[in-house]
């Protein structure tokens, strides 16, 4: 514990000691420059918060109102049907990246198909109306919008049918599926235990207590994400930003292990997009907007809570190469006026 | 012994969460009443910030009420399990207050000359549509900028009368009697923000501040400016103007 206590101390001052060197470096005033950051910072905030809330409203509603059974219910019995199926059932249940783990999980136990499954895991985070209207106030109807949902639905079919053709669930999944998943945030499991039906106001209730604690688990990566965005905005001169983000291999790399890196919310992660679309490429951007929604470093940690470590090096390296070529085939092949 | 003291810290936690929400509530309304929600995203996403605010305080309603609830179980000598969850640590509501600290301690202002990074861009990006119907008085930079991007030979503007606002940007490399007066474009919001602007022959330049807002008036000639022929306002009347309600242009 004091170890770790001594390295984050330690990586706070290496931290503050990069910052003050870039800041230092730019030659302005130093008031000027926390001005210019916080505006910025706070640009990226405020347009994000709300879709953040809406996010832990929604999914705080799901936990409390709806069941695994519910959705099993809906699923099309044809493997290959529900497969696409799970592709679009975020439509249905807006879930983002955290809230969807525990969420297949439970499913698996009510013996949904695993393909089906590993198409809902990757698709739903992105495959919903709150990241639809997200994605529309920060790109518009364009590319963009049209690229992230598009291959978002492309690679996560893509994946799940990798599944359905090798392993059965036993080969695949913990044989300790059932326990609380370790590493997220452990509120949100045991909820779909709890089979009973709630009662209205009491569900609410509920709702908005769930709902106000995951507010507090997802706006750090939000602000953090913010801090960071503003601060390369701020700090970093054009010239390098242009030389790591004109690149059609490199830039979308350097999108992916900030996509990952950043975990930020899938609801809210095209306005941290925004901060890149001058210097980067679109091919690049893309790959932020899919690859970090289906694999970051929380998500990561929630499925080695339900699948084999085997497979979880699966789900992620298949999403990461599949992005990766298409985002530098985009690079190459499409050019955006 | 443990057990008191987990629900203590975890009630202590409770408060300051609901405050922090409370708070992030206030300041979004503090920021649409005070028209500073404008220095940081484009005027038409405004309606949420009004969703935001509402989200907040609701969330910190719901706080203020399960706090006042294990209140009364504690008197009652009751454990209350509900609570068990959302325990975090101390760094982590303290990232989550950071807006909240920087929006209430730092002095609300819009990106101005010092935030241009690179350079002003003298054309627009992107597929936009330009208005023709504009009356060349009633054009603002933005617009200046798409009908230079739609006229085949920039001659076609010569002599058009212009009136515009923005703030005065100026490179040593401009020339004594030379700086733009730019505006930030935001589509979005901040995150987006790219500078624009349009070269102005003035004699006064030299007494100009950056940074300052100026409403400009003048023709446009056709001339040389960072080794290009681009239209250049040629001024005949430079006045010091206060900032804008709304400091953004949005395309």
């Amino acid at each position: 514990m004091s170890l770790r206590r001594l390295s984050y101390w330690l990586a706070g001052l290496g931290l503050a000691a990069v910052v003050i060197a870039a800041v230092l470096g730019t030659g302005q005033d130093v008031g000027a420059i926390l001005g210019i950051f916080t505006t910025r910072f706070l640009g990226i905030f405020i347009e994000a918060a709300p879709f953040l809330l809406l996010g832990t409203v929604v999914s705080g509603l799901i936990e409390s109102f709806v069941t695994a059974d519910d959705i099993a219910r809906w699923m099309p019995r044809n493997p290959v049907l529900a497969t696409l199926a799970g592709a679009f059932m975020g439509f249905a249940f807006p879930v983002c990246e955290c809230g969807v783990v525990p969420v297949v999980r439970r499913l698996f136990t009510k013996g949904l198909p695993l393909s089906v499954g590993v198409t809902f895991l990757l698709a739903a985070p992105v495959m919903n109306p709150i990241v639809l209207a997200s994605t529309f106030v920060a790109f518009g109807a364009g590319p963009v919008l049209v690229g992230r949902f598009v291959i978002t639905a492309m690679v996560a079919v893509g994946v799940g049918l990798v599944f359905a053709f090798a392993g059965r669930p036993q080969e695949v999944l913990r044989p300790a599926a059932l326990m609380p998943v370790a590493g997220g945030s452990t509120d949100v499991i045991p909820l779909y235990a709890r089979a009973p039906r709630k009662p209205l106001v009491a569900g609410l209730r509920d709702a908005l207590r769930m709902a106000g604690d995951e507010y507090f688990e997802m706006g750090r990566y939000l602000v953090t994400g913010s801090l960071l965005a503003a601060a390369m905005q701020t700090l970093v001169s054009q010239d390098v930003l242009l030389a790591l983000g004109r690149g059609p291999v490199v830039s979308v790399l350097v999108q992916q292990a900030l996509a990952f890196l950043l975990s930020v919310c899938s609801t809210v992660d095209a306005f941290l997009a925004l901060a890149f679309v001058g210097s980067f490429t679109t091919g690049s951007i893309l790959a932020f907007l899919t690859f970090g929604p289906m694999v970051d470093i929380k998500s990561m940690l929630m499925f080695l809570g339900v699948f084999q470590r085997r497979i979880v090096l699966y789900l992620i390296l298949l999403p990461l190469l599949m992005t990766l070529l298409i985002g530098v085939w985009i690079n190459l092949n499409i050019s955006f006026v | 012994m443990r057990s008191t003291h987990n629900h203590h810290g975890l009630d202590r936690q409770t408060l300051l969460k609901t405050l922090i929400l409370f708070g992030l509530g206030l300041y979004f309304i503090w920021n649409i009443a005070s028209g500073n929600v404008v220095n940081y995203i484009n005027t038409r996403f405004v309606w949420l910030s009004y969703v935001a605010a509402v989200l907040f305080l609701l969330l910190a309603l719901s706080g203020a009420w399960n706090l006042l609830r294990s209140r009364r179980h504690e008197d009652a000598g009751a454990g209350d399990h509900d609570h068990r969850h959302g325990q975090m640590s101390w760094p982590v509501l303290a990232l989550v207050a950071v807006p909240l600290v920087l929006g209430t301690l730092v002095p609300s202002r819009p990106l101005g000359a010092d935030a241009v990074s690179g350079n002003v861009s003298l054309s627009v990006t992107g597929a936009t549509t330009t208005d023709f119907t504009i009356p060349p008085l009633s054009r603002n930079v933005l617009d200046w900028l798409r009908v230079f991007s739609k006229v085949s030979d920039y001659d076609e503007v010569a002599g058009e009368p212009a009136d515009v606002i923005g703030f005065v940007y100026r490179e040593p490399d401009f020339g004594e009697d030379r700086f733009m007066v730019a505006r930030f474009t935001v589509s979005c919001c901040v995150a987006d923000a790219s500078a624009i602007g349009v070269p102005v022959i003035w004699s006064g330049t030299s007494e100009l501040q950056s940074d300052d807002w100026v409403r400009v008036q003048g023709q446009f000639v056709v001339e040389e400016f960072r080794g290009e022929r681009v239209p250049v306002l040629k001024a005949t009347s430079v006045e010091l103007v206060e900032q804008p309600a709304h400091p953004y242009l949005y395309p």
